[in-house]
């Protein structure tokens, strides 16, 4: 582990002597990110937090950010396959890929912009912005994103702007060489401003070598601000993922994440939702599909500070063959936090003896007048019901993805009719049971 | 040569012996009832037939148009023509029943070679044999069975019979849980689809429904065996006397 860590500062420092030419306050919260990230280290199985995900693929990986993009020309069919209609911007092995990008068709209100833009249109107030939600300081990956900032997207919406089309974020990943991406992404949506963001994170068929995604999203939602965000995580077998996702809300906002984690041998993604301003809102959905031998971890922290909030959680895993998957789900309300409503459900199905599911719900209640609910269950295919299935004529393969899909629809039926929906189902069904088992890329 | 044949069927759950030599020969266009007391087994015979892989099949052997079944997995018999309606339909959340319905069709046309009908096609059908059994669109729309009364749960079994039109059709206690007009209702549709082509084997505990399912033969089952056979007055005899005249007490030793 600790060479490792030595090989990632070596990685970090060099990169930071080769990007030099940036903004004082950029280099500086970079030089920051990397000291963090050399206290910290990385982690081991040994931290809590890291308990159930061994981390050794991604110390063990030769790992580094590329300088530049290559043949970004010939993504455009694949591009063309995972686009939504509308705004978009494509990342490839962490850069922006600008010909494969079009931000035509923003509402009035609201600006997309690379990050590099941002850092050079408004410095000022990106410097206040940035690293506000995740903190450096506290997460070794975190900290070692801030360190290799270099591309990425801001969302700002202007007080009542309303983004009616989904803004999309494609990061693509190519795998024929251990790139490193490390994306950041921040939305700052102003007073009753209301948006939807897509993040898809995706391989290009072709490559197979393994490639390490350090993802973070940072949002902040002023007063009565609404946000839909889904992130859809269809990476390839060999990818390893970790994405962060950190939001900060005002009064009455409501943010709902959808998160859909399909791809990559590894790949954590961690959901952190601080309830700040009283009838502050929250809903976070999270479907992961793992097989092969994938390692799939979830973790989400709610954070009710203030009363009268209300959060609903539902997680739903669904593993077969040697995939692993594990929930971590803290709910904590807080003294003040008086008249919280927060339920909280995981529900696992595993499709193979060797599959494994760990699922820990964890509440923290320090105030006395909430509500408050959670459970957690891991199970399997009902026999009888697919025994019914099978007596009319299905054949026991169809009658299981029947029956697999139906366990995670409700998931899937959470995301509104339209093309989030018809995409989401797109990389779904390529993973249920009975599907090829060609390494599927996105 | 006889539509169904079971010869000599023994069945065990676990190491708990139920079938004990079951003889069964029903002929096209023929309607049998099989009766007998709780715990006779008569469920365990729709569960084998069917092909429920909780029973192991210990000897003998069931033959569909002179074809051993016993062998095929339930998905390959219902290919074949086998149909189990069963006593306790299950609730499948998530799986709209129309969609389940269309995929069980489109695979059983599958195996004979047929083409798969279409969303419309499929609905067409659907719509016109649902009236059999007085089905209201609303259900088909719904999950399987999902919040289904008991008579809405058995007129669906009877409804996915019509669709899928099977050559033999074992009813397991379709009139359980059945209050007077559901009673008719199921057995309406049963009748409707009885044909020269089809076989049914109707297995009751009551006499009730034999009013309105009138059959060919009746068979009485007791310890995994059938007792007494004979033709449709062995069914009144039984309801009037119970099974207590049969001598069922010998059966069981």
């Amino acid at each position: 582990m600790t060479s490792g860590l030595t090989r990632y500062v070596d990685v970090a420092t060099r990169f930071q002597a080769r990007e030099a030419a940036v903004p004082a306050w950029l280099a500086r919260m970079r030089q920051e990110g990397l000291a963090h990230f050399a206290r910290l280290g990385l982690p081991t199985t040994r931290d809590e937090a890291w308990k159930y995900t061994n981390v050794a693929p991604i110390a063990d990986g030769a790992f580094a950010p590329v300088s530049s993009v290559r043949d970004a020309a010939e993504l455009a069919a694949v591009v063309a396959r995972l686009a939504l209609p509308g705004p978009r911007l494509v990342f490839v092995d962490g850069r922006l890929a600008p010909e494969l990008s079009s931000v035509e068709g923003l509402a009035r209100g609201v600006s997309l912009k690379p990050l590099r833009d941002a850092w050079a249109e408004d410095g000022a107030w990106l410097a206040e912005e940035l690293g506000q939600r995740a903190l450096a300081a506290e997460h070794a990956f975190t900290a070692l994103n801030a360190a290799l900032l270099e591309d990425g997207a801001v969302l700002r919406l202007a007080p009542r702007a309303l983004s009616e089309t989904p803004v999309q974020l494609l990061f693509l990943s190519r795998g024929d060489a251990p790139v490193l991406a490390s994306p950041r992404v921040l939305v700052v949506a102003g007073e009753g401003s209301e948006a939807t963001l897509v993040e898809t994170y995706a391989s290009v068929t072709g490559g197979s070598g393994p490639t390490f995604t350090n993802a973070v999203t940072e949002v902040t939602l002023g007063d009565n601000a609404s946000l839909k965000h889904y992130r859809l995580q269809s990476e390839g077998d060999s990818a390893l993922h970790v994405g962060g996702l950190h939001v900060r809300q005002g009064r009455d906002s409501r943010f709902a994440s959808h998160s859909f984690a399909l791809g990559g041998a590894l790949a954590r993604t961690e959901v952190q939702v601080a309830l700040m301003g009283e009838g502050a809102d929250a809903t976070l959905n999270g479907l992961y599909v793992g097989r092969g031998t994938q390692h799939l971890d979830q973790r989400t922290a709610l954070d009710h500070a203030v009363p009268n909030c209300t959060s609903r959680e539902l997680y739903k895993g669904v593993l077969d063959d040697r995939a692993r998957g594990t929930f971590h789900g803290l709910v904590r309300v807080r003294q003040d936090a008086q008249h919280t409503d927060a339920r909280q459900q995981n529900r696992n199905l595993l499709l193979s003896e060797h599959a494994q599911a760990d699922t820990r719900p964890q509440l923290e209640i320090f105030a006395d007048d909430v509500k408050c609910a959670h459970g957690a269950a891991v199970g399997r295919l009902d026999a009888q019901a697919l025994f019914y299935l099978r007596s009319r004529g299905i054949p026991r393969a169809e009658a299981e993805r029947l029956l697999t899909y139906a366990f995670a629809r409700e998931l899937v039926e959470a995301v509104p009719e339209g093309p989030v929906r018809a995409s989401v189902e797109g990389l779904l069904a390529p993973r249920l049971p009975g599907a090829a088992r060609t390494e599927v890329a996105a | 040569m006889a539509l169904l044949s079971v010869r000599n069927l023994h069945a065990r759950v676990g190491d708990k012996d139920i079938l004990k030599g079951i003889n069964l020969e029903v002929g096209a266009g023929e309607v049998h009832a099989i009766m007998g007391p709780n715990g006779s087994g008569k469920s365990t015979l729709a569960s084998v037939l069917a092909g429920r892989d909780a029973y192991t099949v210990t000897q003998g052997e069931v033959l569909l148009d002179g074809k051993p079944i016993l062998e095929l997995a339930p998905e390959a018999r219902a290919a074949e023509g086998v149909f189990l309606a069963f006593q306790y339909p299950v609730e499948i959340p998530g799986v709209g029943n129309l969609h389940f319905l269309r995929t069980a069709l489109n695979a059983q046309r599958r195996v004979k070679g047929l083409e798969e009908l279409d969303a419309m096609d499929f609905l067409q059908l659907a719509k016109e044999k649902s009236k059999l059994v007085q089905l209201d669109q609303a259900f088909m729309n719904r999950s399987v069975n999902e919040g289904f009364s008991g008579g809405e749960k058995k007129r669906n079994e009877v409804f996915q019979m019509a669709v899928l039109e099977p050559r033999l059709a074992i009813l397991d206690e379709t009139d359980s849980g059945l209050d007077i007009d559901a009673l008719r209702t199921v057995a309406g549709g049963v009748n409707g689809l009885r044909s020269p082509q089809r076989a049914m084997v109707v297995i009751t505990h009551y006499q009730r429904l034999l009013d309105y399912i009138v059959p060919d033969h009746v068979h009485v089952m007791a310890a995994g065996r059938i007792v007494r056979s004979g033709g449709r007055e062995l069914a009144l005899e039984l309801e009037e006397k119970g099974y207590g005249w049969l001598g069922l007490d010998g059966a069981r030793r």
